[in-house]
Protein backbone atom coordinates (compact mmCIF):
# COMPACT_ATOMS: atom_id res chain seq x y z
CA UNK A 1 0.00 0.00 0.00
CA UNK A 2 1.41 3.28 -0.64
CA UNK A 3 2.09 5.45 2.45
CA UNK A 4 -0.05 8.74 3.45
CA UNK A 5 3.40 10.68 2.78
CA UNK A 6 3.65 9.44 -0.40
CA UNK A 7 0.05 10.49 -1.58
CA UNK A 8 0.79 13.66 0.56
CA UNK A 9 3.53 14.54 -1.03
CA UNK A 10 2.38 13.68 -4.24
CA UNK A 11 -1.02 15.80 -3.66
CA UNK A 12 1.15 18.44 -3.24
CA UNK A 13 4.02 18.74 -5.83
CA UNK A 14 1.23 18.00 -8.25
CA UNK A 15 1.73 21.85 -9.04
CA UNK A 16 5.29 22.50 -8.25
CA UNK A 17 6.96 23.57 -11.43
CA UNK A 18 9.38 21.02 -12.98
CA UNK A 19 12.53 22.59 -11.85
CA UNK A 20 12.16 23.01 -8.20
CA UNK A 21 9.74 19.52 -8.05
CA UNK A 22 12.41 17.24 -7.38
CA UNK A 23 14.23 19.62 -4.56
CA UNK A 24 10.87 20.28 -3.08
CA UNK A 25 9.97 16.67 -2.66
CA UNK A 26 13.66 16.12 -1.22
CA UNK A 27 13.32 18.44 1.39
CA UNK A 28 9.81 17.96 2.02
CA UNK A 29 10.21 14.33 2.32
CA UNK A 30 12.77 14.88 5.03
CA UNK A 31 11.18 17.46 6.89
CA UNK A 32 8.00 14.97 7.03
CA UNK A 33 10.42 12.50 8.21
CA UNK A 34 12.22 14.63 10.75
CA UNK A 35 8.51 15.20 12.31
CA UNK A 36 7.72 11.90 12.46
CA UNK A 37 10.75 10.47 14.31
CA UNK A 38 10.75 13.21 16.71
CA UNK A 39 6.67 12.33 17.34
CA UNK A 40 8.04 8.53 17.51
CA UNK A 41 11.03 9.42 20.22
CA UNK A 42 8.44 10.75 22.35
CA UNK A 43 6.41 7.32 22.34
CA UNK A 44 3.78 7.90 19.71
CA UNK A 45 3.03 4.86 17.82
CA UNK A 46 4.44 5.86 13.83
CA UNK A 47 0.80 5.18 12.02
CA UNK A 48 -1.01 8.23 13.98
CA UNK A 49 2.41 10.35 14.34
CA UNK A 50 2.51 10.05 10.29
CA UNK A 51 -1.19 11.00 9.75
CA UNK A 52 -0.77 14.10 12.68
CA UNK A 53 2.53 15.95 11.12
CA UNK A 54 0.56 15.57 7.33
CA UNK A 55 -2.53 17.01 8.69
CA UNK A 56 0.00 19.62 10.73
CA UNK A 57 0.99 20.61 7.23
CA UNK A 58 -2.49 20.89 6.26
CA UNK A 59 -4.16 20.64 2.82
CA UNK A 60 -1.49 19.82 0.27
CA UNK A 61 -2.51 22.41 -2.82
CA UNK A 62 -2.43 25.04 -0.27
CA UNK A 63 1.19 24.66 0.94
CA UNK A 64 1.59 23.74 -2.81
CA UNK A 65 1.14 27.47 -3.31
CA UNK A 66 2.61 28.45 -1.00
CA UNK A 67 6.24 27.41 -3.02
CA UNK A 68 4.84 28.83 -5.69
CA UNK A 69 3.38 31.91 -4.89
CA UNK A 70 0.13 31.33 -6.75
CA UNK A 71 -2.69 32.78 -5.59
CA UNK A 72 -5.70 30.82 -3.97
CA UNK A 73 -8.08 33.23 -5.22
CA UNK A 74 -9.71 33.92 -8.50
CA UNK A 75 -9.30 37.27 -8.65
CA UNK A 76 -7.02 39.31 -6.23
CA UNK A 77 -7.35 43.00 -4.44
CA UNK A 78 -5.21 44.58 -7.03
CA UNK A 79 -7.44 44.18 -9.88
CA UNK A 80 -10.78 43.43 -8.38
CA UNK A 81 -11.62 46.95 -7.97
CA UNK A 82 -11.08 47.56 -12.38
CA UNK A 83 -12.66 43.98 -12.83
CA UNK A 84 -15.73 45.12 -10.90
CA UNK A 85 -15.82 48.21 -12.61
CA UNK A 86 -14.90 47.42 -16.16
CA UNK A 87 -17.92 44.89 -15.92
CA UNK A 88 -20.50 47.15 -14.53
CA UNK A 89 -19.91 49.57 -17.18
CA UNK A 90 -20.13 46.89 -19.87
CA UNK A 91 -23.07 45.00 -18.68
CA UNK A 92 -24.66 48.48 -17.50
CA UNK A 93 -23.99 49.98 -21.35
CA UNK A 94 -24.17 46.78 -23.49
CA UNK A 95 -27.14 44.60 -22.18
CA UNK A 96 -29.82 47.10 -22.23
CA UNK A 97 -28.20 48.25 -26.40
CA UNK A 98 -29.10 44.47 -26.79
CA UNK A 99 -32.23 44.09 -25.23
CA UNK A 100 -33.77 47.50 -27.15
CA UNK A 101 -31.71 46.30 -30.64
CA UNK A 102 -33.27 42.72 -30.14
CA UNK A 103 -36.47 43.50 -29.47
CA UNK A 104 -36.85 46.39 -31.80
CA UNK A 105 -35.62 43.92 -34.82
CA UNK A 106 -37.98 41.16 -33.47
CA UNK A 107 -41.42 43.92 -33.71
CA UNK A 108 -39.78 45.25 -37.04
CA UNK A 109 -39.90 41.60 -38.47
CA UNK A 110 -43.80 41.35 -37.36
CA UNK A 111 -43.15 39.93 -33.73
CA UNK A 112 -46.13 40.33 -31.47
CA UNK A 113 -45.06 42.92 -28.55
CA UNK A 114 -44.51 39.83 -26.39
CA UNK A 115 -42.81 37.93 -28.29
CA UNK A 116 -40.23 40.87 -29.48
CA UNK A 117 -40.03 41.91 -25.79
CA UNK A 118 -39.17 38.28 -25.11
CA UNK A 119 -36.65 37.87 -27.58
CA UNK A 120 -35.04 41.52 -25.97
CA UNK A 121 -34.95 39.93 -22.54
CA UNK A 122 -33.72 36.61 -23.67
CA UNK A 123 -31.13 38.29 -25.93
CA UNK A 124 -29.83 40.78 -22.96
CA UNK A 125 -29.68 37.96 -20.58
CA UNK A 126 -27.67 35.59 -22.46
CA UNK A 127 -25.31 38.70 -23.69
CA UNK A 128 -24.49 39.92 -20.11
CA UNK A 129 -23.68 36.32 -19.20
CA UNK A 130 -21.28 36.09 -21.65
CA UNK A 131 -20.10 39.79 -20.72
CA UNK A 132 -19.44 38.52 -17.69
CA UNK A 133 -18.01 35.16 -18.60
CA UNK A 134 -15.56 36.49 -21.10
CA UNK A 135 -14.47 39.81 -18.91
CA UNK A 136 -13.95 37.41 -15.89
CA UNK A 137 -11.38 35.05 -17.69
CA UNK A 138 -9.48 38.20 -19.18
CA UNK A 139 -9.02 39.26 -15.35
CA UNK A 140 -8.50 35.03 -13.88
CA UNK A 141 -5.79 35.22 -17.28
CA UNK A 142 -4.52 38.36 -15.64
CA UNK A 143 -4.26 37.82 -12.38
CA UNK A 144 -2.39 34.84 -12.71
CA UNK A 145 -0.76 34.17 -15.99
CA UNK A 146 2.71 35.44 -15.52
CA UNK A 147 3.25 36.65 -19.03
CA UNK A 148 0.36 39.13 -17.55
CA UNK A 149 2.27 40.43 -14.65
CA UNK A 150 3.62 43.78 -16.92
CA UNK A 151 -0.05 44.28 -17.76
CA UNK A 152 -1.14 43.91 -14.27
CA UNK A 153 1.45 46.00 -12.89
CA UNK A 154 0.61 49.16 -15.18
CA UNK A 155 -2.72 48.36 -14.62
CA UNK A 156 -2.42 48.95 -11.07
CA UNK A 157 -0.26 51.74 -11.59
CA UNK A 158 -2.71 53.86 -13.82
CA UNK A 159 -5.53 52.56 -11.78
CA UNK A 160 -4.27 52.69 -8.70
CA UNK A 161 -3.20 55.81 -7.12
CA UNK A 162 -6.23 57.49 -5.74
CA UNK A 163 -6.92 61.11 -5.71
CA UNK A 164 -9.72 63.61 -4.45
CA UNK A 165 -10.15 64.03 -8.30
CA UNK A 166 -11.62 61.14 -8.78
CA UNK A 167 -14.42 61.54 -5.37
CA UNK A 168 -17.83 61.08 -7.09
CA UNK A 169 -18.63 65.28 -7.79
CA UNK A 170 -22.10 65.37 -6.15
CA UNK A 171 -22.33 62.98 -2.68
CA UNK A 172 -25.65 60.38 -3.57
CA UNK A 173 -27.36 62.35 -1.04
CA UNK A 174 -30.80 63.87 -0.53
CA UNK A 175 -33.43 63.67 -3.75
CA UNK A 176 -33.30 67.68 -4.62
CA UNK A 177 -36.20 69.77 -4.69
CA UNK A 178 -35.60 71.19 -8.47
CA UNK A 179 -35.40 67.37 -9.72
CA UNK A 180 -38.37 66.58 -7.56
CA UNK A 181 -40.36 69.61 -9.13
CA UNK A 182 -39.08 68.80 -12.90
CA UNK A 183 -39.82 65.47 -12.57
CA UNK A 184 -43.44 66.06 -11.58
CA UNK A 185 -43.84 69.10 -14.04
CA UNK A 186 -42.93 66.30 -16.58
CA UNK A 187 -45.54 64.03 -15.43
CA UNK A 188 -48.61 66.53 -15.35
CA UNK A 189 -47.01 67.90 -19.04
CA UNK A 190 -47.53 64.05 -20.36
CA UNK A 191 -50.83 63.96 -18.76
CA UNK A 192 -52.04 67.45 -20.55
CA UNK A 193 -50.69 66.15 -23.93
CA UNK A 194 -52.72 63.32 -23.45
CA UNK A 195 -55.82 65.24 -22.70
CA UNK A 196 -54.62 67.87 -25.56
CA UNK A 197 -54.64 64.83 -28.53
CA UNK A 198 -57.96 63.79 -26.87
CA UNK A 199 -59.77 66.33 -26.70
CA UNK A 200 -58.18 69.09 -29.18
CA UNK A 201 -60.38 68.93 -32.80
CA UNK A 202 -58.09 69.51 -35.41
CA UNK A 203 -60.30 68.44 -38.37
CA UNK A 204 -64.21 68.38 -38.41
CA UNK A 205 -65.91 65.74 -40.49
CA UNK A 206 -69.56 65.85 -42.68
CA UNK A 207 -71.41 65.17 -40.18
CA UNK A 208 -69.91 67.62 -37.89
CA UNK A 209 -68.19 65.70 -35.39
CA UNK A 210 -65.17 66.96 -34.12
CA UNK A 211 -62.28 64.39 -34.79
CA UNK A 212 -59.08 64.86 -32.07
CA UNK A 213 -55.30 62.49 -32.47
CA UNK A 214 -56.25 59.52 -29.93
CA UNK A 215 -59.04 56.89 -31.18
CA UNK A 216 -62.38 58.08 -29.39
CA UNK A 217 -62.65 54.43 -28.35
CA UNK A 218 -59.62 55.02 -25.99
CA UNK A 219 -61.44 57.49 -24.12
CA UNK A 220 -63.57 54.82 -21.81
CA UNK A 221 -60.88 53.20 -20.59
CA UNK A 222 -57.24 53.79 -21.44
CA UNK A 223 -57.24 57.31 -21.20
CA UNK A 224 -58.16 57.55 -18.08
CA UNK A 225 -55.99 54.73 -16.76
CA UNK A 226 -52.77 55.98 -18.31
CA UNK A 227 -53.34 59.38 -16.50
CA UNK A 228 -53.81 57.00 -13.39
CA UNK A 229 -50.80 55.94 -13.59
CA UNK A 230 -49.01 59.05 -14.67
CA UNK A 231 -50.40 60.77 -11.09
CA UNK A 232 -49.49 57.51 -9.88
CA UNK A 233 -45.53 58.41 -11.16
CA UNK A 234 -45.86 61.82 -9.68
CA UNK A 235 -46.87 61.10 -6.51
CA UNK A 236 -44.21 58.19 -6.20
CA UNK A 237 -41.47 61.12 -7.03
CA UNK A 238 -43.20 63.26 -4.35
CA UNK A 239 -42.70 59.93 -2.12
CA UNK A 240 -39.24 59.66 -2.99
CA UNK A 241 -38.45 62.76 -1.70
CA UNK A 242 -39.88 63.12 1.51
CA UNK A 243 -37.95 59.57 2.13
CA UNK A 244 -34.70 61.48 0.17
CA UNK A 245 -33.51 58.35 -1.54
CA UNK A 246 -34.28 55.63 -3.82
CA UNK A 247 -35.17 52.51 -1.41
CA UNK A 248 -35.66 49.71 -3.54
CA UNK A 249 -39.19 48.92 -3.16
CA UNK A 250 -39.48 53.00 -4.62
CA UNK A 251 -37.39 52.11 -7.44
CA UNK A 252 -39.29 48.65 -8.46
CA UNK A 253 -42.19 50.91 -8.04
CA UNK A 254 -41.41 53.49 -10.54
CA UNK A 255 -39.82 50.75 -12.97
CA UNK A 256 -43.28 48.88 -12.41
CA UNK A 257 -45.07 52.29 -13.43
CA UNK A 258 -43.28 53.07 -16.43
CA UNK A 259 -43.94 49.55 -17.84
CA UNK A 260 -47.55 50.41 -17.12
CA UNK A 261 -47.40 53.21 -19.28
CA UNK A 262 -45.04 52.06 -22.06
CA UNK A 263 -46.51 48.71 -22.61
CA UNK A 264 -50.14 49.64 -23.35
CA UNK A 265 -49.03 52.43 -25.63
CA UNK A 266 -46.94 50.14 -27.40
CA UNK A 267 -50.00 47.29 -27.54
CA UNK A 268 -52.58 49.88 -28.40
CA UNK A 269 -50.12 51.28 -31.31
CA UNK A 270 -49.51 48.18 -32.70
CA UNK A 271 -53.34 47.22 -32.35
CA UNK A 272 -53.68 50.08 -34.31
CA UNK A 273 -55.99 51.12 -32.21
CA UNK A 274 -53.91 54.33 -30.64
CA UNK A 275 -54.69 56.92 -33.60
CA UNK A 276 -58.16 57.35 -34.91
CA UNK A 277 -58.18 56.30 -38.55
CA UNK A 278 -60.49 59.54 -39.09
CA UNK A 279 -57.68 61.97 -38.17
CA UNK A 280 -54.84 59.71 -40.33
CA UNK A 281 -57.41 59.67 -43.32
CA UNK A 282 -58.21 63.67 -42.83
CA UNK A 283 -54.30 63.96 -42.66
CA UNK A 284 -54.33 61.98 -46.01
CA UNK A 285 -52.18 59.61 -44.62
CA UNK A 286 -54.61 56.49 -43.84
CA UNK A 287 -51.43 54.69 -43.16
CA UNK A 288 -50.61 56.47 -39.50
CA UNK A 289 -53.43 54.92 -38.32
CA UNK A 290 -52.50 51.33 -38.75
CA UNK A 291 -50.78 49.14 -36.43
CA UNK A 292 -47.80 49.00 -38.86
CA UNK A 293 -47.81 52.03 -39.79
CA UNK A 294 -44.25 54.20 -39.64
CA UNK A 295 -45.50 55.71 -36.55
CA UNK A 296 -46.75 53.36 -34.54
CA UNK A 297 -43.37 50.91 -35.57
CA UNK A 298 -41.38 54.23 -34.12
CA UNK A 299 -43.14 54.43 -30.76
CA UNK A 300 -43.24 50.74 -30.41
CA UNK A 301 -39.33 50.72 -30.66
CA UNK A 302 -38.98 53.76 -28.34
CA UNK B 1 -16.22 36.71 18.40
CA UNK B 2 -14.94 35.67 22.16
CA UNK B 3 -12.16 38.01 23.51
CA UNK B 4 -10.08 34.68 23.44
CA UNK B 5 -10.74 34.30 19.97
CA UNK B 6 -10.19 38.04 19.23
CA UNK B 7 -6.55 37.47 20.78
CA UNK B 8 -5.82 34.60 18.92
CA UNK B 9 -6.49 35.96 15.52
CA UNK B 10 -4.31 39.16 16.54
CA UNK B 11 -1.44 37.76 17.85
CA UNK B 12 -1.37 35.75 14.66
CA UNK B 13 -1.71 39.14 13.04
CA UNK B 14 1.07 40.57 15.15
CA UNK B 15 3.30 37.13 14.45
CA UNK B 16 2.74 36.89 10.75
CA UNK B 17 4.87 40.40 10.54
CA UNK B 18 7.62 39.19 12.27
CA UNK B 19 8.46 35.00 11.05
CA UNK B 20 10.59 36.71 8.31
CA UNK B 21 12.50 38.42 11.13
CA UNK B 22 12.65 35.30 13.44
CA UNK B 23 14.05 32.84 10.66
CA UNK B 24 16.72 35.42 9.42
CA UNK B 25 18.05 35.80 13.37
CA UNK B 26 17.69 31.65 14.06
CA UNK B 27 19.67 30.79 10.89
CA UNK B 28 22.73 32.86 11.37
CA UNK B 29 23.35 29.46 12.28
CA UNK B 30 22.63 26.53 9.84
CA UNK B 31 19.43 24.66 10.19
CA UNK B 32 17.08 22.62 8.24
CA UNK B 33 13.12 23.12 8.05
CA UNK B 34 12.01 20.64 10.67
CA UNK B 35 14.93 21.84 13.04
CA UNK B 36 14.63 25.43 12.91
CA UNK B 37 10.47 25.21 13.88
CA UNK B 38 11.73 23.77 16.63
CA UNK B 39 14.17 25.92 17.31
CA UNK B 40 11.60 29.16 16.63
CA UNK B 41 9.26 26.76 19.26
CA UNK B 42 11.86 26.50 22.18
CA UNK B 43 12.35 30.50 21.57
CA UNK B 44 8.95 31.10 22.18
CA UNK B 45 7.95 31.66 18.48
CA UNK B 46 6.09 28.87 17.47
CA UNK B 47 5.35 28.69 13.77
CA UNK B 48 3.26 26.62 11.19
CA UNK B 49 5.39 24.13 9.29
CA UNK B 50 3.49 24.95 6.28
CA UNK B 51 4.21 28.34 6.80
CA UNK B 52 7.86 28.10 7.19
CA UNK B 53 9.09 25.94 4.72
CA UNK B 54 7.74 27.64 2.16
CA UNK B 55 9.00 31.08 3.16
CA UNK B 56 12.63 29.62 3.70
CA UNK B 57 12.55 28.98 -0.29
CA UNK B 58 11.16 32.66 -1.00
CA UNK B 59 13.80 33.89 1.31
CA UNK B 60 16.68 31.84 -0.51
CA UNK B 61 15.24 33.05 -3.78
CA UNK B 62 15.49 36.85 -2.57
CA UNK B 63 19.32 36.24 -1.69
CA UNK B 64 18.39 36.50 2.45
CA UNK B 65 19.28 32.80 3.07
CA UNK B 66 21.77 30.19 1.28
CA UNK B 67 21.30 26.64 1.33
CA UNK B 68 23.31 23.59 0.76
CA UNK B 69 22.48 19.45 1.23
CA UNK B 70 23.99 17.78 3.69
CA UNK B 71 24.00 14.00 2.75
CA UNK B 72 26.80 12.79 4.92
CA UNK B 73 23.78 11.75 7.26
CA UNK B 74 20.82 8.75 6.86
CA UNK B 75 18.99 11.31 6.02
CA UNK B 76 19.68 14.25 3.85
CA UNK B 77 18.40 17.67 4.43
CA UNK B 78 18.40 21.18 3.37
CA UNK B 79 20.20 23.16 5.41
CA UNK B 80 19.87 27.23 5.08
CA UNK B 81 21.78 29.99 6.50
CA UNK B 82 20.93 33.77 6.57
CA UNK B 83 23.18 35.06 3.72
CA UNK B 84 25.14 38.59 4.55
CA UNK B 85 22.76 40.54 3.26
CA UNK B 86 19.96 38.69 5.12
CA UNK B 87 21.94 39.68 8.45
CA UNK B 88 22.05 43.11 7.14
CA UNK B 89 18.56 43.25 6.43
CA UNK B 90 17.76 41.44 9.89
CA UNK B 91 19.88 44.03 12.18
CA UNK B 92 18.10 46.70 10.71
CA UNK B 93 14.07 45.18 11.10
CA UNK B 94 15.43 44.27 15.19
CA UNK B 95 15.71 47.61 15.50
CA UNK B 96 12.66 49.12 13.50
CA UNK B 97 11.07 46.54 16.01
CA UNK B 98 12.72 47.62 19.13
CA UNK B 99 11.46 51.15 17.71
CA UNK B 100 8.24 50.09 17.19
CA UNK B 101 7.91 48.26 20.74
CA UNK B 102 9.13 51.54 22.25
CA UNK B 103 6.62 53.53 20.32
CA UNK B 104 3.90 51.26 21.76
CA UNK B 105 5.06 51.36 25.37
CA UNK B 106 5.30 55.07 25.54
CA UNK B 107 1.90 54.86 23.99
CA UNK B 108 1.08 52.84 26.81
CA UNK B 109 2.02 55.71 29.13
CA UNK B 110 5.37 55.03 29.35
CA UNK B 111 4.97 51.47 31.36
CA UNK B 112 6.90 48.68 29.92
CA UNK B 113 3.70 46.32 30.87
Amino acid sequence: MISLTERYLAAALRSIPDAQRADVDRELRSSIADAVEDRVAAGEERASAEKAVLEGLGEPTRLASGYTGRPLYVIGPDVFLVYRHILATLVGVIVPIVAVVLTTVALAGGAGYLDGLMAGIGGAFSTGVHLAFWVTLTFVFLERAEVARGARTEMVAATGRWTVDRLPSRPAGRISVGETVGEVLTTLLSIGGLLFLRDTAWFTDAAAARIAVLDPALSVFWVPALITVLMALAGLRIVVYLVGRWTMPLAVSHAALQVAIAAPLVALALGGSLIDPRFAAQLGRPELARGDGPVMLILARA
Amino acid sequence: MGLDELLGSHRQELRRGTVVLACLLALRETGYGYGLLKTLESAGIPSDANTIYPLLRRLEERGLLTSEWNTDESRPRKFYRTSATGSALAAQLIIDMDDLSASLHALNGGTTR
